[in-house]
Parts: structure tokens; sequence; C-alpha cells
């Protein structure tokens, strides 16, 4: 049995009093899992294969009780560490995750997280994604999920603060009948650069996907999205849909988008599109009409842009929190989390 | 309250407004009326702050200060309202949102407290009565799937919760219904006072059955080429415009 590294400190400083955020917080430190758990609730959580990482094994319904991973950059590595992450759900198993990434300090953090998930048929997961670093740190996350048949998977990410991020999610629908929602909000300014990359395969029939991705860039941040939707020759039926909108609030900040749609199928309903803006002029007008300063116009504006991804998020009070972190962001603000006493990130 | 001196107002090279000469006092109902492109919305932008137009003479007094100094915002503050004649949508934002943001800055530069949330419902509840509209409008995006009526009484509700001084309303009465113009009217009615003061940007007679303007003025190429009392727009209803331009 391996000895658990506890880091009491860790702990304190990023204990979660959000409510419902998780009936269980799991830490992890530098990609190494602090404690074992959930073993009497009919879901286990145990260390990776190679001690790194983690894999999380579900059965029956936990919907309604989600779990929390804060998973927390701590020690001095010059190395990038990497680790993976696996989330495996039996036939009709239902979880809900929220995996929130954090620094302790403002080190040159490198951090590679793969993630596994695997739904077996009718499975239901929902996860939020919550990047949360620093303008240093450098952080690449992975995912690959495998869907059976009828599973669904709401998959959520929002890339809130970091210095290079690359987000990368491949979901693969296995068998008729299967869902997801992928959505992303990305907020970057200064030098910051972002890089998403969405691939959904449509492997088999009567299966549908759903992509929103937005960004706000300001300064002279670089961002870039490639979406592409795949349906296979035999997956008729099949309904995919992709949206990525960007904001750009100045004349230095950059994107790139490249949506792409690969369709062998014939009897399908698929869509995609893509477009840069900046802030409307005369929506701003209106604003300040009645009274509201500039930049709060200005914020007002973005945050209406922003709130069909965080829409997604269902539970209400999550949504709320993450509502007034992304608005204190586009405030410039420090986007610390009230309720974490470290408010380091 | 608000004294219009000269003022001259171009979009690009193009000079719209061409030596305006108003004076609005204190519990006054001014129309405004004129034929298509005369420069009512112009004038009613230009004197809410839009960016668009340049002044590129003449001044406006309101309470005395130089208005046009001022940016749209602390225009607002100061109790100037403009109802749009095509109120902007903006997805994403809601309606009560959008009013809590507006009626605390108000308060604000008032020096009063923000108002609790039990407050502000209750405000937003009585003022969306004054023009009959749901409740649920409040959850909704500014504008966003309003019908055009719908649309209209959002600006008077707005106004209604502003409470301004001098508000400005361009063509409320466009799109509008019977029903539907009535209770835009009688929303105005209602917020009006002795000391507060309305222009009412118009093209029909209709709406000013209900609403009855103190003074009309009718404005042509930038410039007012009559001004009298209410008399004046029934006689612009029967004859129209053109033997006020042939008189010229």
């Amino acid at each position: 049995m391996k000895e658990y590294t506890y880091l009491p400190e860790v702990r304190q400083a990023f204990r979660c009093s959000v409510p419902d955020a998780g009936i269980r917080q799991v830490f992890m430190v530098d990609g190494l899992l602090q404690e074992p758990s959930g073993m009497e609730n009919g879901w286990e959580l145990t260390p990776g294969k190679d001690g790194r990482g983690l894999i999380m094994t579900v059965r029956g319904d936990h919907f309604s009780s989600p779990v929390q991973i804060i998973s927390v950059r701590s020690e001095d590595m010059p190395h990038p560490v990497e680790f993976t992450n696996e989330w495996i759900l039996a036939p009709g198993a239902r979880m809900q995750l929220i995996v929130c990434d954090h620094t302790i300090k403002e080190f040159l953090y490198r951090t590679i997280r793969n993630t596994v998930i695997s739904l077996g048929d009718g499975a239901q997961l929902d996860i939020l994604f919550m990047q949360n670093e620093h303008k240093e740190s450098s952080y690449k996350l992975e995912v690959n999920a495998s869907l059976g048949e009828e599973a669904l998977l709401d998959c959520h990410i929002i890339s809130l603060y970091g210095g290079t991020i690359s987000n990368t999610v491949n979901a693969i629908m296995e068998k008729p009948g299967a869902r997801c929602n992928l959505d992303g909000l990305y907020l970057a300014d200064g030098t910051q650069s972002i890089e998403y990359n969405v691939d959904v395969k449509h492997l088999s029939g009567n299966c549908s996907s759903n992509q929103l991705f937005k960004g706000v860039l300001d300064n002279r941040a670089r961002a870039s999205f490639r979406g592409t939707i795949l349906v296979a020759k035999d997956s008729q039926k099949t309904e995919a849909f992709q949206a990525n909108h960007n904001l750009l609030l100045t004349k230095e900040a950059k994107i790139t988008t490249k949506p792409q749609l690969e369709i062998y199928a014939d009897d399908v309903k698929c869509s995609h599109g893509a477009s840069i803006g900046r802030l409307d002029e005369l929506g701003l007008f209106y604003l300040r009409s009645r009274g509201i300063s500039l930049p709060e116009a200005q914020t007002l504006q973005q945050m209406a842009f922003v709130q069909d991804v965080l829409g997604k998020i269902k539970t209400d009070t999550i949504r709320e929190r993450l509502e007034k972190m992304v608005e204190s962001r586009l405030r410039g603000e420090f986007s610390k989390c009230s309720h974490c006493t470290m408010h380091c990130c | 309250m608000l004294k219009i001196i000269d003022l001259h107002a171009r979009i690009g090279e193009k000079e719209i407004l061409r030596g305006i000469n108003l004076e609005i006092n204190p519990g006054e109902v001014h129309a405004i009326m004129g034929p298509n492109g005369s420069g009512k919305s112009t004038l009613a932008a230009v004197l809410a702050g839009r960016e668009m137009f340049t002044v590129t003479q003449g001044k406006v007094l309101y309470m005395g200060q130089d208005l046009l100094a001022m940016a749209p915002e602390e225009r607002a503050r100061m109790g100037v309202f403009l109802g749009f004649q095509y109120p902007v949508e903006i997805p994403g934002l809601s309606n009560v949102n959008f009013m809590k943001a507006a009626v605390n800055e108000h308060r604000k530069y008032k020096n009063l407290p923000a108002l609790s949330a039990a407050e502000f419902l209750k405000l937003m509840r009585e003022k969306m009565a004054i023009v009959g509209m749901d409740t649920s409008f409040g959850n909704r995006g500014v504008n966003v799937g309003f019908s055009g009526g719908e649309k209209k009484r959002n600006e008077i509700f707005q106004m209604a919760m502003l409470e301004p001084t001098l508000a400005f309303l361009d063509e409320t009465d466009s799109g509008l219904d019977v029903d539907a113009l009535r209770v835009v009217a009688q929303g105005v009615n209602k917020l009006k006072t002795k000391e507060n003061s309305f222009v009412v940007i118009t093209h029909y007679q209709r709406l000013l059955d209900y609403i009855v303007p103190d003074v009309v003025h009718v404005l042509y190429k930038g410039q007012i080429i009559k001004t009298s009392g209410k008399e004046l727009a029934l006689e612009v209803e029967e004859n129209g415009y053109d033997h006020l331009i042939s008189a010229l």
C-alpha cells in the first residue's frame, strides 16, 4: 500500500466552499492523488497506473452528488509534469465532476494533463474544467472521450488564466444514440496564448454533438480554434453543430479560427459557424444613454457575449460563482475565487 | 431647462442640422414633426451624445451647463433620456441586470446607496405595471425577441425607472397598434410632472391626441421652419408639409 503525501497546508489553502461544488473534495498535488476515495459510495478513486494521475470508476447514479478534484501545482520542477486522469463510467452510471487547476505560486509550471473518459452504454458524465493558473504557467489538457450507446457527455472548459493554454478535446461517438455537448470559454489578455483543438468523430448513426466555444481577447493576446466534425459513411441521422465566436477588444489581439466539417454520410444535419467581432458601438451608446459608464458598458457587453457558454453549466451555484469570476477577470481584476482562502489564483 | 442655440451637426461630410434654436422650460411637452430626413432623429441623438455625429457650431445649455461637453452617461445621470426609435437588442444581458446597473449608476451620482435586491424588484414591478409589461420580460435579454410594441414599451419602462427631467421620445409611436399606442402614451402621461419635460418626435397627429403638446415644431432640412401651438399638428395632418415648405 502506497503511503500518500498529505499536505495539510494545500488542503487548507485550497479548500473550496462554493456550495454544491462537490460533496467530496479530492486533492491532487503535482499529479499525485493525495488519498484514495469514495470506495464506500459506489465510485472509486485510485492513483493511476504509474502512480501519477488517477483512475475513477463509477457505478450507479451519483449525478446529484458531484465530486470536485482540486489539482494544484506545488513543487518547483524544471521539467513538465505529465499525468493521466481516467474517468470510467460503467453502463448506466451517472456522475458530475468539477476539475479545478491551480498553482501554489507564480512559478513557471509546465503541466500536461491527459484525460481519458470512457462512457459505457447509457452513462452520463458532466465534467467542468476550471483552468485558473497564472500568467507564467504552461498548461496542456488533452481529453480523449469515447461514448457508448445512448451515452451523454457534457464537457465544459473555462480557461480563465494561464500563460500558455492548449486544450485538445477528442470525442468519439462509438455507438448509436450517443450525445455530446462540448463548450468552452477562453479569456486572454497581455501576451497570453490559448489554443483549442476540438475533434468530434461520429462513427455511429443517430448521434448528436454540439460545440459552442467563445473567446474574449484583449491587449496582444493570441488564440486559435480548430474544430473538426467527422461523420463517417454509415453514420446516418447524425446531428452535429459547431460554433466558435470571438470578441477582439484591441487591434493587436489575434484569433485564428478554422471550423471544419467532413461528412461522408448523406442523411445528416450539420452546421458550423465562426465569427470574429468587436464591441458593438450602438449597443454601447444604448447602455451609456441610460447612465452606465463606458467601462461598465463594455464589461456588460462582454458578459452578455459569454453568457450562453456559462449558461450551459447546470448547477446554479457553480454557474453564479463562475459568472462572478469571469466578470472580475473581464474587469481586469484579480479573478480569485473568494471562497478559497489562498487567494493566489 | 434646455436652450439650443444655432446648433449645427454633421455626419461625415453631410450637414444634417443647420442652425437649430429651441428652448424648453420645465413642465412643457414639445412635439417635433417634419418630413423624413429633416433631422429629427439626429437632433435627439446629438443631444443624447451619439458620437457618430459631429457638432460643428452652436451650443446647448442644459440646466445652465454645457450639455455637449458631457459624455452620454453624464447627460443621462443629469436627467436626459432618449427613447430610441430602434431600441437595441442585447442578447445575454437581461433587462433586470441592465436596469440594475443603470439605476445604481444614477443613485451613485446622487450619492444614494445602491438598492437592495428586494427594493429593486419592487421598483421594477411597479414601473412595469405603468406600461402594462409582464414581469417575465425582466429576465429576458434586452429587447431580444420583443415585438415592435414590446420594444417601445420597454423604452417607456426604462424611462419610468430612471425618472428623467428631460426625455426625448424618438418616434415612440411608430410600429404601434392603437392599443399599444394608448398604453405607451398613458405611461408618458403618468410620468409627467410640473418639473419634467418631454420632446416627442413623431410623424403622426394621432400620438398627440394622447400626449397633448404645449408647443409643436416643424423641422425641415435641419432647421425649425415653424413653431406654434398644438393646432400646428392638426394643420400638418390635414395639409402635409408642402405648404409650410413653399411658404419659405
